[in-house]
Formats: structure tokens, C-alpha cells, sequence
């Protein structure tokens, strides 16, 4: 299994969220990971504004990839969110975002984290595998496109 | 950003207008609906109508979604409440309110997440006091500005012959000053256009100079812009309302301080809370008054009301009898554009001084402090750079080879500001703990990851494009 897919459970893909703002949106990760991780979802949502301050983590075309470190987590994992509508996000093309991948790593970074970034930055620069994830009817769907 | 502004006052209004034309979304709320519709009238705003403290109001003003909200109503009390309601009920991340009672920082548990939840208080009689403190420190400046926690002081000051520097290239500066002791011009406004300057400019007299140095250099740097002036003893202010009273209670123990209420019960009032100042009871625009309690003796005269007209009245009314400098509270733009360096040395706008704190929470990247300069037209700034050469556009690299936008003056970098560096005692006895290094930024100075860099933009619409070359890339962790 690629490096994607290992952090992508089905349980971590949102599609056609409703979520009219990048707080929102971070909101709903939080809760997400909450759940299903046992984060704590202001650990959650704090981390990732905080990585957002410093410089939008939007890649353009729509597509945006907020992480954060978070203390205490032991591995890390990944949740992919489809927006019913796109959200301004300050993004270098200045397009809105409706598709994010949301990481979240542990505090100590290391290089594996910053392929796992290159690999979905890489995987979203190309417009078919992005059409693809725009019409996945379901996250089994998004899973498999992530797996490939 | 998404922003909630609560209160269309003064402050509000500047805030709102500083940030319109930046790709923010901005909601205005106010209780009055006519104050709301001016407003609107010039900026591209959305408004509510409403106790800002409700949360039907916050609600409808956009809350759920809010980066931020910037509490600057009357109410301190609202200002309070509102920023506990968009914290717990609306979780909006970032909250900043205008205390004008220093009760409420009295002890800063009132203010942490359990409690009132103000991640940043924002004092405007503080701020004011502070300003007049550094001018009283400084009769040479117009103005006094800090960055990195103080190490790093931005003077504005109008050259004037008898200056060192005056009518010489900007390069001889090291030769008059001493060894190891630096400074940089980071932008001169002549007839009010500003002028780029390089080691060549010419300073003339009549010039306003801004000029960056290490805090402790300071007093030499001025010098060569301008002889220098005696040291403040005698201090005169009229008006004895919030500011008033906090400037007098500051400066009391140190100068001789005389104070003009013209309310009876308030002048009793201030009486009993100043020790040594001198509370006088009468109209500070009365020349009578001013020639009795000698004018034309005082090194620096203060206009403190809350009337811009009063102020200027009363500031220009001393100048004119003999008062070596008058400075004037003035919050029309209008007027302070009018009588700055004419009857009246110094203008202070009190919504201008007081948003800067509130833009470095707007302004994108790590931005550790802001300052807003010429009523709003430049801004300087002190970003923190982050990240590697590989994710950072400024990281590692030499500042002549990064693209800044024109207008745009890198002046100064605080390295390891994080450590404490050196500790030095004063004149007074007191300690002074520096902490980190400051270099004077050179073209071959190279950027690392940590350093404070002071930036001066000579049009605010620089700004965004200085924010946008420390942004780091997507794949920074």
C-alpha cells in the first residue's frame, strides 16, 4: 500500500461537506479526528490556523493541503474533504478551494512527512486525477484513486 | 480573512478602512444605523445593526465563520462580553478588544481563555501615554516607534540645519557616528512625497526623516539630523479627561507637570488622584490663563481634550506665546493633514497610533508588530522569517537578491531574538536585558530562519506583496 492510502482510512473522506469557511471547515477536521483519532479537536483546529498564518497551504486549481504538527500524536494520518461549494483560501492563484487533504504529523517532523506532502502535491497537479476526485460518487471510490 | 469589526467609531472606521482594499471580508456592527450607513457609503463593507454583545447579533454578523474579531465598541463591558461570546459559542480563533480601564489589565486572568478570552488588549490611552512618554525622551522626534520588544527604535525627525548629516550624502553617517555604532534612513518625505533614499541622497532641511537604529543608538543618530534640544522639564497639559489624567500620573514624579480642566468636579476629581502635578481649574484656550501660569516657560505643551478644535486652539495659542513644543491630540484627518508642521509640531491621531496592534493580527505571515505611519499612507513592519531556502523566499538568502517591490526598505534584522543576549545597567540603576543581536541590514546580509526583519513600505499597498515573499511555502511544516 502507497504512502497516501495507509493514512486514508474510508472513515476520513467528507464529501459534498457543507462548510462555508475555512474556520469551518478546520472545525469539522477537528471533529473528524476527534472521533475517530482521539485529537482533541482545538489541538486540531489551533495547529492548522496557526500553519495557515504563516503562509496559505492552498497549491491552486482548487485543491489545498492544510497540515499541522500535533503534540502527542504517534503516527501520522490524513482526512480528504470535498466541499458542496468552494471557500476562499487565499491560495496563490487566488482560486477558491473545494478539495482539501488535511495531514496531520507527529510534533517531530521528519522527512517522511515532507514526502507525503510532495507526493499529494504531486498527485494533485495532475487535472485527471482531480476530475477523478471531483466526481467520486463515494470515499471507497476516493480511497482507490489515493491508492493507485 | 473574514473579519468582524464591532464598533464604528473612531478606531472601527480606521481599522476598516485600512484593511477594505485587502481582500479582506469585513462586517461592521454598530447600534447605530445611521453611523453604519456612512460608513457604507465609502467602503465596501457588509453592516449589522445591534448590541454587539448579543449573540443573534454576532451570529448574524457572520461569527461561525470568522478569522477574527476586533471588539473596539465604547463599551469596554460589551468589548468583553463580545469577545467571550465569539470564543465559546462561535470559536472564531483570533479575538482582539479595546480596553480603555486599565482595570481590566490589572491581572491577566481576567483575559485568558477561561475567562474573558481576549487573546490581545489594545489600550489606546497606553499607547498615547507611551507615545508622549518617547517624545519627552526624544525632543528631537516626532514620533518614537519600537520593534522587537524595543530593541530596535524607528525615529521620525525633521532635519534641520546644524544637523550632522544635513545637505551630505546619507553615506557619510559612519563617519560621524562612533565605531560599531550603525544606522539605517529607512525613507525621507520630502514636501510630503516620499523619496527612496541610497547611500547618495542628499538630506535637506525641512525633511522628514525616518531613521532605524538600535534602541541605545538612538541619541547619536539624532544628531545628525538636527542640534539637539534641551532635556524636558516643564510640561503643561490641557485637558484632564482619561488621557489626560494617565499622562499626567505618568510623567508627575519625573517633571514638573501643570494640568487645565475646565469641569470644576473633574479638576477636584484629578486633584485627588495626582500627588505632585499642579491641577489648574480654567479654559486651556484662555491666553490669560496661559501668560499667568507662564507659557513661554514650558519646554512642551500638551492638548488633551476631546476636541479636535479645542486642541489646536489651545496647542497653537501656546506655540504662539512662546512654548518651545506643542503637541495636540487631533482625530479629523482632515486637520492633523492641515496644521502638522505648522502651528502645531506635533499631531497625534489617536485611531492611527492605536491600529497598528490591531493590523499585526491581519496581517498574513508572522508578523510580530506593526506600525502605521503618515495617517495610514506607509506602514512599517517587523516579520518573523520562517522556514528553509527550499520553502521561504527570503531564507537564506541575501537581501539584495530578493525581490523587493519598490518603495520597500529592508532596515534592520533582530537575530536570536529569543535569547537573551547581553544585560546592561543604566545611568539610574535600573537593569536593561537586551535580547538578541541587531544588525543594520546590508545588501549582503543573508536572512536565516528566526530573525526579526523591520521592513518599511513606503505605500501601504506594499504591504501584502512584503507579506507575501516571507509567506512560506505549502510544504513547510
Amino acid at each position: 500500500m502507497n504512502l497516501i492510502a495507509q493514512l486514508l482510512p474510508e472513515s476520513h473522506v467528507l464529501l459534498g461537506l457543507e462548510a462555508g469557511s475555512k474556520k469551518r471547515v478546520f472545525e469539522q477536521a477537528g471533529q473528524l479526528f476527534e472521533t475517530s483519532c482521539g485529537i482533541s479537536q482545538t489541538l486540531v483546529f489551533d495547529s492548522l490556523f496557526a500553519r495557515e498564518k504563516l503562509g496559505s497551504t492552498g497549491l491552486g486549481q482548487g485543491i489545498a493541503i492544510p497540515h499541522g504538527r500535533i503534540k502527542g500524536l504517534k503516527q501520522a494520518t490524513g482526512a480528504f474533504i470535498r466541499l458542496a461549494e468552494a471557500i476562499a483560501f487565499d491560495a496563490p492563484d487566488g482560486r477558491p478551494v473545494a478539495q482539501l487533504f488535511v495531514l496531520l504529523v507527529p510534533e517531530q517532523a521528519t522527512e517522511e512527512h515532507l514526502q507525503i506532502l510532495s507526493e499529494l502535491a504531486t498527485r494533485f497537479a495532475d487535472r485527471q486525477f482531480r476530475e477523478k476526485l471531483a466526481t467520486a460518487p463515494d470515499a471507497a471510490t476516493v480511497r482507490q484513486l489515493f491508492s493507485a | 480573512m473574514k473579519i468582524i469589526i464591532l464598533g464604528a467609531g473612531q478606531v472601527g472606521a480606521s481599522v476598516a478602512e485600512s484593511l477594505v482594499s485587502e481582500e479582506n471580508d469585513i462586517t461592521m456592527v454598530d447600534s447605530d444605523a445611521e453611523r453604519l450607513a456612512a460608513l457604507q457609503d465609502r467602503l465596501d463593507l457588509r453592516v449589522v445593526t445591534g448590541n454587539a454583545a448579543y449573540p443573534s447579533v454576532l451570529k448574524s454578523a457572520g461569527a461561525e465563520d470568522a478569522d477574527l474579531v476586533i471588539a473596539v465598541t465604547q463599551s469596554d463591558q460589551t468589548n468583553l462580553v463580545a469577545c467571550k461570546i465569539a470564543q465559546s459559542m462561535f470559536n472564531v480563533p483570533t479575538r482582539v478588544a479595546r480596553l480603555r480601564s486599565r482595570d481590566f489589565l490589572e491581572d491577566e486572568r481576567l483575559l485568558s481563555p477561561d475567562n474573558f478570552a481576549v487573546d490581545f488588549a489594545i489600550c489606546p490611552e497606553q499607547i498615547i501615554t507611551d507615545y508622549v512618554v518617547r517624545l519627552i525622551q526624544f525632543p528631537e522626534a516626532l514620533q518614537v516607534l519600537d520593534f522587537a520588544g524595543g530593541r530596535v527604535s524607528l525615529v521620525a525627525v525633521r532635519a534641520y540645519e546644524g544637523g550632522l548629516l544635513v545637505s551630505k550624502p546619507i553615506k557619510e553617517m559612519k563617519e560621524h557616528l562612533p565605531l560599531g555604532m550603525e544606522a539605517r534612513v529607512a525613507a525621507i518625505y520630502r514636501r510630503d512625497q516620499p523619496i527612496i533614499p541610497t547611500g547618495d541622497t542628499h538630506i535637506q532641511p525641512g525633511d522628514e526623516v525616518f531613521v532605524l537604529a538600535a534602541a541605545e543608538h538612538i541619541r547619536p543618530v539624532l544628531r545628525e539630523l538636527r542640534r539637539m534640544m534641551n532635556p524636558v522639564q516643564r510640561i503643561m497639559i490641557a485637558g484632564g479627561g482619561n488621557i489626560g489624567l494617565r499622562v499626567a500620573a505618568t510623567l508627575e514624579a519625573r517633571y514638573e507637570v501643570k494640568i487645565i480642566e475646565h469641569t470644576r468636579t473633574r479638576a477636584d476629581y484629578i486633584a485627588s488622584k495626582l500627588k505632585d502635578a499642579l491641577v489648574l481649574s480654567g479654559d486651556a484656550t484662555d491666553e490669560e490663563l496661559l501668560e499667568q501660569e507662564n507659557i513661554a516657560e514650558m519646554d512642551l505643551f500638551l492638548a488633551l481634550t476631546n476636541d479636535d478644535e479645542d486642541n489646536i486652539m489651545a496647542a497653537s495659542l501656546a506655540k504662539r506665546m512662546g512654548c518651545k513644543r506643542v503637541v495636540a491630540l487631533i482625530n479629523r484627518r482632515a486637520y492633523a493633514d492641515m496644521v502638522q508642521g505648522g502651528p502645531i509640531d506635533i499631531g497625534i491621531s489617536p485611531a492611527h497610533v492605536s491600529i497598528g496592534t490591531l493590523l499585526a493580527h491581519v496581517r498574513r505571515g508572522d508578523v510580530a508588530a506593526v506600525h502605521s505611519l503618515r495617517r495610514g499612507a506607509a506602514e512599517a513592519l517587523e516579520l518573523v522569517a520562517h522556514g528553509d531556502a527550499g520553502s521561504s523566499k527570503v531564507v537564506g538568502k541575501r537581501i539584495a537578491d530578493i525581490p523587493w517591490p519598490k518603495g520597500v526598505t529592508v532596515a534592520a534584522l533582530v537575530r536570536d531574538f529569543d535569547f537573551v543576549e547581553s544585560v546592561h545597567v543604566r545611568d539610574d540603576g535600573t537593569v536593561d536585558r537586551r535580547s538578541g543581536r541587531v544588525e543594520i541590514a546590508h545588501g549582503d546580509s543573508v536572512i536565516q530562519s528566526g530573525d526579526h526583519v523591520v521592513v518599511f513600505c513606503v505605500q501601504k499597498k506594499l504591504v501584502r506583496k512584503v507579506e507575501q515573499l516571507f509567506q512560506v511555502g505549502f510544504h513547510f511544516f
